[in-house]
């Protein structure tokens, strides 16, 4: 379920648009569940916190009583930017930290990179020293 | 040679010294001690990664390289993050290598005002500084690697009068591939996990990585050893016990966060453990041009000026950030995000480090964990806006045609004719993303056991064959990078040790 919230909030945040894919062509599904996996705690509960903020406030934001994901995709995205630009610092802040998990993904994409003029990222390893 | 990384048998070693952090700090005062003769055990909490190990994009760098992900925070009025490493080299891994010396006038101040060195005890670290240049090359980033966005800075700063140089780095024929901040995988950059560390291993000493001390030991107030549990990097599964007895002395270098909150953790009283936490603060503004820059090409910085260092107080440098990170740092988002992003081959991002007033606190919970309370007050937010404003200046005087703030309550954009818009900025911190990295304090020095933790070769005052040999003993800012401070401070510290 929260992954489900997650890709709605993350494909509001990076669509596609004229230069770049937009989130929801990349490995999504598969980012947030490596992210789940390899995450410090803290952080990932961060992003549980930010992702449900971010689903249960369009009341305050575009005053429709709906939980984000029932919003047309226009109103969400409206919903995302006043958000993300709100005058309370502890409403941007769990939504900056969404943002940034999302843009980790969308801006290291190959596509994304290629589109401006950077070569794909290697894998990264993973990999230590053992002995 | 002996490396001991995760294992799950319990270990039990003895030797001369134990070193705990392998950072700027440890690594240095380790290396000293194995070659004035001494037998090492060098412990360190994160892996030991070489270069094929590193990971290219930001979250690889986040998830194998930052510690804890990069989610250490100084908590004030605003949430700022702390970044440093977790790996055998520490934050040097991770970072630009950028090489300054120790500023004379710091010097006196500490001399002056907390007892703390003479001439001798300077002219010592000079030494020292003099010798680290040469063993890790040294070097003024080569023209050829600089990048468009040092050389637009360089002009920039020309045209509105003020002094700027290329920087020196411990770097052997950078090839400006931008990617200090993940390591560096051309083998130019010499962090001391390919430095000074090898050599403790090839002198007889003992690296123990993935190796997280919990303790350090203690006989009434004498430090004989360390004890920790192996942590697996991946898992974080915990493997078997370790103790390290220390004939000699124990030396911790566990970095500002970790140091004061180890000692703690282990019975150290002192009332100004974790106390004097200070920090150059930054952030960026990013100058669009009508042309590519492509900041990512060139080294990840390349020109910096210290010209207003002392007066207001601060630091301007070059840094170049991938598109991953460039994506979350511009205001907005959905199409209006996406389309900001278009920009981002012609975007220079330039930083402003504010050398803070401000001090902190480290501090350590019931359940271990370690958090930083720390505020920026008025004359720091000055300091940033008068940066942050010459900053966009300088990018209008190099040609930029519009020039992102970054700062709440500010237009996304503005043009040359609105730059006071930034001087008159907000002095709320909370308008502000601000990223520390260098830091400072939590066992500073000082002759004076009642002011300070330590004295001047790092000796925690009141106890015996215990030290302290990273950034925690600095205990005022710099106003420039610390590395070359920290390296030189745990050689003469490991010097007196050996002399001893
Ligand atoms: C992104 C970035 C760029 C920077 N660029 C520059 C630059 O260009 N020039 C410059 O001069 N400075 C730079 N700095 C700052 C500089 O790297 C640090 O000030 C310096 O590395 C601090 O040295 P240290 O020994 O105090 O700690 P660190 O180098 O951070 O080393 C501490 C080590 O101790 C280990 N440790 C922690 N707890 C334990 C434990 N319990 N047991 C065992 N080990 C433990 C850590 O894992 C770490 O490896 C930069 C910093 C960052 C984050
Ligand atoms: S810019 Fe590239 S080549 Fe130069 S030191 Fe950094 S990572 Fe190495």
């Amino acid at each position: 379920m929260i992954n489900w919230l997650a890709r709605s909030a993350m494909v509001t945040f990076y669509p596609r648009s004229e230069q770049f894919p937009g989130i929801d062509e990349m490995p999504l599904d598969e980012y947030l569940a490596r992210f789940k996996r390899e995450s410090a705690p803290l952080m990932w509960a961060g992003f549980v916190l930010g992702t449900l903020f971010f689903h249960l406030t369009p009341l305050f934001t575009v005053f429709i009583p709906l939980p984000a994901f029932a919003l047309s995709a226009a109103t969400r995205e409206r919903h995302a930017q006043r958000l993300s630009s709100h005058r309370i610092y502890y409403v941007r802040q769990p939504v900056f930290l969404l943002k940034m998990i999302a843009g980790l993904l969308w801006g290291a994409d190959p596509a994304v990179r290629s589109r401006l003029g950077l070569a794909p990222y290697p894998a990264d390893p993973g990999t230590w020293r053992r002995s | 040679m002996t490396h001991i990384a995760f294992r799950e048998e319990d270990l039990s070693l003895e030797v001369d010294y134990v070193v705990v952090g392998s950072g700027a700090g440890g690594a240095t005062a380790a290396n000293e001690l194995a070659r004035g003769g001494a037998t090492v055990a060098l412990i360190e909490a994160g892996p030991w990664r070489d270069p094929e190990d590193y990971p290219s994009s930001t979250y690889g760098a986040m998830r194998d390289v930052f510690d804890d992900w990069g989610v250490g925070i100084a908590r004030g009025r605003a949430l700022w993050p702390i970044v440093q490493a977790s790996c055998v080299g520490g934050t040097t891994v991770i970072n630009c290598a950028i090489c300054v010396r120790t500023p004379e006038d710091v010097m006196l101040q500490w001399e002056r005002d907390l007892g703390v060195g003479n001439k001798a005890w300077r002219d010592a670290l000079w030494k020292h500084q003099d010798k680290l240049e040469v063993e890790l090359c040294a070097e003024v980033v080569p023209p050829a690697a600089a990048g468009r966005s040092s050389l637009l800075a360089a002009k920039g700063a020309e045209a509105v009068r003020y002094d700027g140089h290329p920087m020196t780095r411990y770097v052997k024929g950078c090839v400006g591939s931008g990617q200090c901040l993940q390591g560096c995988k051309q083998l130019k950059k010499q962090s001391l996990n390919l430095q000074f560390v090898p050599e403790v291993m090839a002198l007889g000493g003992t690296v123990l990585s993935c190796a997280p001390a919990e303790r350090v030991l203690l006989e009434g107030r004498r430090a004989v050893g360390v004890s920790g549990r192996f942590r697996e990097p991946v898992t974080r599964r915990k493997g078997g016990r370790y103790t390290v007895r220390a004939r000699k002395a124990v030396v911790v270098a566990a970095s500002v966060t970790r140091t004061a909150p180890l000692l703690m953790a282990s019975g150290v009283k002192h009332p100004l453990l974790g106390r004097g936490f200070r920090a150059h603060p930054g952030t960026g503004v990013f100058g669009v041009y009508d042309h590519d820059v492509d900041m990512n090409v060139g080294a990840t910085q390349g020109w910096a000026s210290v010209q207003y260092r002392i007066e207001p107080g601060m630091k301007v440098e070059t840094l170049s950030i991938p598109p991953e990170m460039v994506a979350s740092r511009l205001a907005g988002a959905g199409k209006e995000l996406v389309a900001r992003m278009g920009d981002y081959r012609r975007m220079a991002m330039w930083v402003v480090a504010v050398r803070a007033e401000a001090v902190g606190r480290i501090k350590r919970g019931l359940l271990g964990e370690v958090s930083v309370d720390y505020s920026f007050a008025r004359p720091d937010m000055e300091r940033l806006r008068k940066g942050l404003a010459l900053l966009a200046r300088t990018h209008f005087a190099a040609g930029a045609v519009r020039v992102l703030p970054g700062i709440y309550g500010l237009p996304y954009e503005i043009g040359p004719d609105q730059v006071d818009l930034i001087e008159n900025g907000p002095l709320d911190p909370r308008s502000y993303i601000l990223i520390s990295s260098h830091l400072f304090g939590g066992a500073t020095m000082d002759k004076d056991p009642t002011r300070g933790v330590c004295d001047e070769y790092g000796r925690v005052h009141g106890y015996e064959g215990l030290v302290v040999a990273d950034a925690s003993v600095i205990p005022t800012t710099l106003g420039v990078n610390p590395q070359h401070t920290i390296m030189a401070l745990a050689r003469s510290f490991a010097d007196r040790l050996l002399d001893a």
